[in-house]
């Protein structure tokens, strides 16, 4: 009789547990949040930005950036806009749609919702592409490596004439560019705290470290295609530069070009 | 005494390893991730001569009508390709294009560029090296939306899971269009792909089967094979600007084989 009381109530011991496990299994598919143990060495998810996302000082500016260089490109970042350029870094980590982030064992990569080219983080690489075979890009060559609990993401390779220049606090992406970021999952995994570090000594008379902090999309989140971006649009084109009073903007010419 | 108390630690232990089967897949999944490229072994200089690998695809009677209809239509640009003037041109008729390549659409089948495989725990990524939309294969559990309120793409909606060492893709919601073999498609048709790994793990057999009675009277299946590339691989920018002059050609619509 001790004994079947024994087995009873083992078994309601397990049945509890299962209960408490289905609860929480059901909790992830709905995307209420993280998992209660989140791994910080994985940074995967849906990552966006909110209002309050962003500590950007103002970069101290070398005395090289003259009032030319800032026009100059100020012209190439309106041209990469209005031809429908990818956008390259910074601006796609300034994304207005969640960024996609899935860790692999070799690499990581993100995924953007907007007209940029995936950026590749490798982990099984200690040693930038040679400039001698590489061909630079908006995006630029990127290794990573744990150091503790932060992600150390290290870019060089920068095509400084492609796409959008513009760094948050004032300076441009150069082809000498250097980029030192810092991934840090906090507040129990529901927030990626990212450290940028941008260093050219033709650009910045210190390295310029701003710091954004991405939240977690719901995990049920699904990725959308990038808003269209039509180069031909003469609606878009007007607007772009200025006048309000062409009407259209932003829709593609034909459905076919879709 | 003791054996109810096991047996209750049993069970629970099973819930530990059945309530998260992610993560058991973990340990013995196949190793997909890195970069491949795509193998055409056969050939004749002519992507008709690649589309031999596919095979025939048999349709249903209303499915092969619909297919000669479309072609006597004429077909059309391919997505991102701009008419200048926005009509339709009879053949004959020569007017200029401008490739808004930066914006294309992306697709399902690996082309000529490489394409990188992340495996993380509730995704694998599969992104090729050129614009457009990427895949994203929900490992989540999810199942597919009901279609009704979803918007078609060129890479749909897909969840996969791994069966035996083999990684499968269940994927709907495509927008219509031809399939390789001579095959259709619509937002219903079902394609089923299989990815398996040879045994020194460096080349990829990607099997394509596409099930939809109302098109195919037969599943139509073919394989594509693609090669593991170095671990030291970089990806390419696959660089495209709309506002190029050299982006514009000239075009004469053929006329049409009946």
């Amino acid at each position: 009789m001790a004994m079947k009381r024994e087995i009873t109530r083992s078994l309601a011991i397990a049945v509890a547990a299962l209960l408490a496990a289905s609860a929480a299994t059901a909790q992830r598919g709905r995307g209420a949040g993280p998992a209660v143990a989140f791994d910080p060495h994985d940074i995967s998810g849906y990552w966006e930005l909110s209002f309050d996302s962003r500590h950007v000082p103002l970069a101290a500016l070398a005395a090289t950036v003259t009032p030319a260089l800032r026009a100059a490109k100020r012209k190439q970042d309106e041209y990469a806009t209005r031809w429908c350029n990818w956008i390259g870094m910074p601006a796609a980590m300034d994304a207005t749609r969640p960024i996609d982030i899935r860790q692999g064992r070799r690499e990581i990569v993100m995924n953007f919702e907007t007209i940029a080219t995936p950026r590749h983080l490798f982990l099984d690489r200690t040693t930038h592409i040679g400039k001698d075979v590489y061909d630079a890009t908006t995006m630029g060559d990127s290794i990573a490596r744990w150091e503790g609990d932060t992600l150390v993401v290290d870019t060089v390779g920068f095509d400084g004439a492609k796409g959008l220049s513009a760094i948050p606090g004032g300076g441009f992406r150069t082809s000498d560019s250097h980029l030192i970021e810092r991934y840090r999952l906090v507040s129990n995994g529901a927030v990626l705290a990212v450290t940028f570090t941008w260093s050219d000594p033709k650009i910045y008379r210190t390295p310029h470290t701003y710091e954004y902090r991405y939240y977690r999309a719901p995990a049920a989140y699904e990725a959308q295609p990038p808003i269209w971006c039509d180069p031909f649009d003469e609606g878009r084109t007007a607007f772009l530069a200025g006048s309000t009073s062409s009407g259209g903007g932003n829709q593609p010419r034909s459905s076919r070009a879709r | 005494m003791r054996y109810p108390s096991v047996l209750a630690a049993v069970v629970i232990a099973g819930i530990g390893v059945t309530g998260d089967h992610t993560r058991a897949q973990q340990s013995n999944l196949p190793d997909i991730e890195g970069t491949w490229v795509r193998l055409d072994t056969v050939g004749a200089g002519s992507f008709g001569a690649v589309n031999t690998l596919t095979g025939n695809a048999v349709l249903t009677p209303e499915a092969a009508a619909a297919a000669a209809a479309g072609r006597q239509g004429g077909g059309g640009l391919r997505p991102g390709l701009v008419a200048d003037d926005n009509k339709p041109h009879a053949a004959g008729e020569p007017y200029v294009v401008t490739d808004g390549s930066c914006t294309l659409p992306g697709g399902l089948e690996p082309n000529s560029s490489a394409f990188h495989i992340v495996q993380s725990k509730d995704e694998v990524l599969i992104v090729r090296e050129n614009p457009g939309l990427h895949r994203t294969i929900y490992m989540d559990g999810r199942t597919h939306p009901d279609l009704s309120r979803w918007r078609p793409t060129v890479v749909g909606h897909s969840i996969g899971r791994y069966e035996n060492g083999t990684f499968v893709i269940d994927t709907v919601g495509l927008t219509p269009g031809g399939v390789p073999g001579g095959g259709r498609r619509t937002a219903e048709t079902q394609l089923t792909e299989r990815y398996t790994l040879s045994a020194d793990g460096k080349r990829l057999t990607m099997t394509y089967t596409w099930n939809d009675p109302k098109i195919y009277q037969k599943p139509h299946s073919y394989q594509i094979v693609a090669e593991r590339q170095p671990a030291a691989s970089w990806p390419f920018e696959d660089w495209c600007d709309s506002g190029d002059p050299t982006q514009r050609t000239s075009v004469i619509p053929p006329t049409q084989l009946p």
